[in-house]
């Protein structure tokens, strides 16, 4: 069976654009010039062509639109009584005008249904307005799409609010719904809100049920009772639930959902998909052809050649995925979760996420410079035995630096030694010397020698005047003032002599540079009234 | 992060720093500063800028061959963060940091020393011709030495005494 593509059916122009349309193509098309004084047979000929032209073309163009247009036995039942509604649904002043006109109208609205291809298998979702039909449908389609893998395809139909009215007063969309479903094959999820957030109480639902059951007779139905997260069914009151138990016992699962937190929304999907699978398999075992099919198959089983069990391979992964699928186990909390549970103090970290030996290192801080050097270019799992090596070597090294006598290292021990040994000077050891010979040591004013002081030992400073000059015993800043009052006052006096050189950035009085003696922007330009030295 | 050498100096470029050119046939060259990259633009070899580290290596003026040089290489793949190994390995680095600074000093000391000799013996083969010759006469002198030597032996000289 075809999929319809409405939208490729010709355009039907009105008649008046037809005819236009036909006759400016045959004059562009045939030669258009003749002359008086041509043989009349060739006259004859010129216009007869001209008039077999028009004929031709018109027959051409009527046949396509007739070809192209689906004929009423060929489609589906759905799509005709989507026609007959349409036909009903056009005012009548429309079908009074001319046909091909209405054809037009009756081709722009096929080509305005949505691509339905009857013969998939649906879930068809009914429900009265603001139930929750299309959160539904938004839940379902954005998550698991691929979860039945052994379908080939499925589509949700989406049937805008059945409103409860007598049959001839319903409007068009409502009706091409209700011709939806009677002739979909499809499973209907009938969706009822139990919150009664819809405007429409309980008993309302449930009239609305009972009315359109007559249409579900061959097909599977399942009933959603939506907004479970306001309000579950333990909640109402014993009647209501005892028409849910009611439902439940004439053969209509019931389950709940809410499209808020995503409870049950997979399960219903999944029922819905395996109820219509099991009812085609069934009507189709009931046909003659069955029969014919089954015949000719022949399961072919090998011998078993001992007594040992060889059960088929599932892989633990696919195991606990179904198990999943099943339970429908609370979804993984993601890190969009955790930001809005957090708000202002999230922070998104990564290495949370690694992978590493021990996972208690997860959140150090990794150097990664040191000294001009990158850490990751000296990592190596062997790093300590190179270590040892070099260590090695390095002693080598050393041990052989020792031998070398020529080091300046050596020559600084020798100066120390020698330091150390002499701290008396060689007078000082003669004067030492004798006394503890028992040498007079009283007279040493009429001695030859002198002590004369170590160079290198602090002396106090010189009193002589020059001496004074260059090192001033009193500091620069206090001297000549002789009160705290007048060091103050001397202070800030220095200090505003410097401000103004310290605003223009002067190194010190002194500093007279100019940086630039053109400035551009004083000497470039018209000059108006009285502007040379600021612009 | 890491930090780059610099394709003429051979110094480090620290992140912020410098320029890269990419040439039509995928080479990466770093410059740390603008002298190197227009240096590089003029054409010459690094290798013969007397500036460069480059120069110096090849010319024998520094340390090339040792062992401590091996702990420095690229590698390509990646090693998994493990706490315990980069304390380690930090640890080696900074004791294999001062070995090599060690060498190097060492080499260029053993090189100067060897200059340092070869000038008191020039000095003092020049001394025993033209004995207690001041300074300034031995420059006015140019005829006989080459002043450029002279002027880098002295320079050397000035800088060994300074350590």
């Amino acid at each position: 069976m075809a999929h319809y593509n409405f939208k490729k059916i010709t355009v039907v122009p009105s008649a008046k654009d037809f005819i236009d349309l036909k006759l400016s193509k045959t004059q562009r098309k045939t030669p258009a010039v003749i002359h008086q004084h041509y043989q009349i047979h060739h006259i004859g000929h010129f216009y007869m062509r001209k008039v077999k032209f028009t004929q031709q073309n018109y027959h051409d163009r009527l046949s396509q639109i007739l070809t192209d247009f689906p004929k009423l036995d060929d489609i589906h039942p759905f799509y005709w009584t989507m026609l007959l509604k349409i036909t009903r649904a056009t005012p009548s002043t429309a079908r009074q005008k001319q046909s091909l006109a209405y054809l037009e109208q009756v081709c722009q609205h096929l080509s305005h249904l949505p691509t339905t291809d009857p013969n998939t298998r649906t879930p068809l979702l009914c429900g009265y307005p603001n139930v929750g039909k299309s959160s539904f449908i938004n839940k379902v389609t954005r998550a698991d799409v691929d979860v039945r893998s052994y379908y080939l395809r499925w589509q949700a139909v989406d049937a805008p609010g059945i409103l409860d009215h007598p049959l001839e007063y319903r409007n068009t969309i409502v009706m091409q719904a209700i011709t939806a479903l009677a002739h979909l094959r499809a499973a209907v999820p009938y969706v009822m809100d139990l919150s009664e957030q819809c405007g429409h109480g309980l008993r309302e639902q449930l009239e609305l049920f009972q009315n359109i059951r007559p249409l579900f007779i061959n097909k599977p139905l399942i009933v959603v009772a939506n907004k479970c997260d306001v309000k579950r069914i333990a909640e109402l009151s014993e009647d209501d639930q005892k028409i849910f138990t009611d439902l439940q016992a004439e053969g209509f699962p019931v389950i709940k959902t809410s499209t808020l937190t995503e409870e049950g929304v997979i399960k219903v999907k999944t029922k819905a998909c395996d109820r219509l699978l099991a009812h085609q398999v069934e009507t189709k075992m009931k046909g003659n052809k069955v029969n014919e099919a089954l015949n000719r198959l022949h399961l072919a089983v090998p011998t078993r050649r001992d007594d040992k069990e060889r059960p088929p391979l599932i892989p633990e992964g696919v195991v606990t995925r179904r198990k999943r699928m099943e339970m429908e186990e609370p979804k993984k909390k993601r890190e969009r979760d955790l930001e809005l549970e957090m708000e202002d103090d999230y922070i998104l970290d990564l290495q949370k996420y690694w992978d590493l030996m021990n996972s208690s290192e997860k959140h150090d801080k990794i150097p990664e410079i040191w000294e001009g050097h990158n850490i990751a270019d000296y990592i190596d799992p062997a790093v300590m035995k190179k270590l040892e090596e070099l260590e090695k070597g390095e002693e080598l090294r050393t041990a052989a630096r020792e031998y070398d006598s020529d080091s300046e290292e050596k020559k600084k021990l020798k100066i120390l030694e020698s330091k150390e040994k002499n701290t008396q000077g060689p007078l000082n050891f003669l004067e030492n010397e004798s006394c503890s010979l028992g040498v007079d040591m009283d007279n040493k004013g009429d001695a030859h020698y002198s002590v004369q002081e170590k160079k290198g030992e602090d002396s106090a400073p010189h009193s002589s005047v020059a001496w004074s000059r260059s090192c001033p015993q009193t500091p620069r800043d206090v001297s000549g003032l002789w009160d705290v009052k007048m060091v103050k006052k001397a202070k800030i006096m220095m200090k505003n002599a410097q401000k103004k050189m310290n605003r223009l950035g002067k190194k010190g009085e002194a500093d007279r540079h100019v940086f630039d003696m053109k400035p551009k922007h004083l000497l470039s330009g018209k000059r108006k009234a009285g502007k040379k030295d600021r612009r | 992060m890491r930090i780059e050498k610099c394709y003429f100096c051979s110094g480090p470029i620290y992140p912020g720093h410098g320029m890269m050119f990419i040439r039509n046939d995928c080479k990466v060259f770093r410059f740390c500063k603008s002298k190197c990259h227009k240096n590089f633009k003029k054409k010459p070899n690094p290798r013969k800028v007397r500036w460069t580290k480059a120069f110096r290596k090849a010319a024998g003026k520094e340390l090339t061959v040792d062992n401590s040089f091996e702990f420095v290489t690229r590698r390509n793949e990646p090693i998994k963060y493990q706490r315990e190994l980069w304390n380690k390995t930090i640890d080696a680095m900074k004791r294999v940091e001062e070995i090599k600074q060690k060498r190097q000093a060492e080499f260029i000391m053993n090189r100067l020393k060897k200059i340092k000799s070869y000038i008191k013996f020039r000095i003092s083969k020049k001394s025993s011709k033209t004995s207690m010759l001041s300074e300034p006469l031995l420059q006015a002198k140019g005829s006989i030495w080459n002043r450029k030597w002279y002027s880098r032996c002295k320079r050397m000289w000035i800088w060994k005494t300074n350590q």
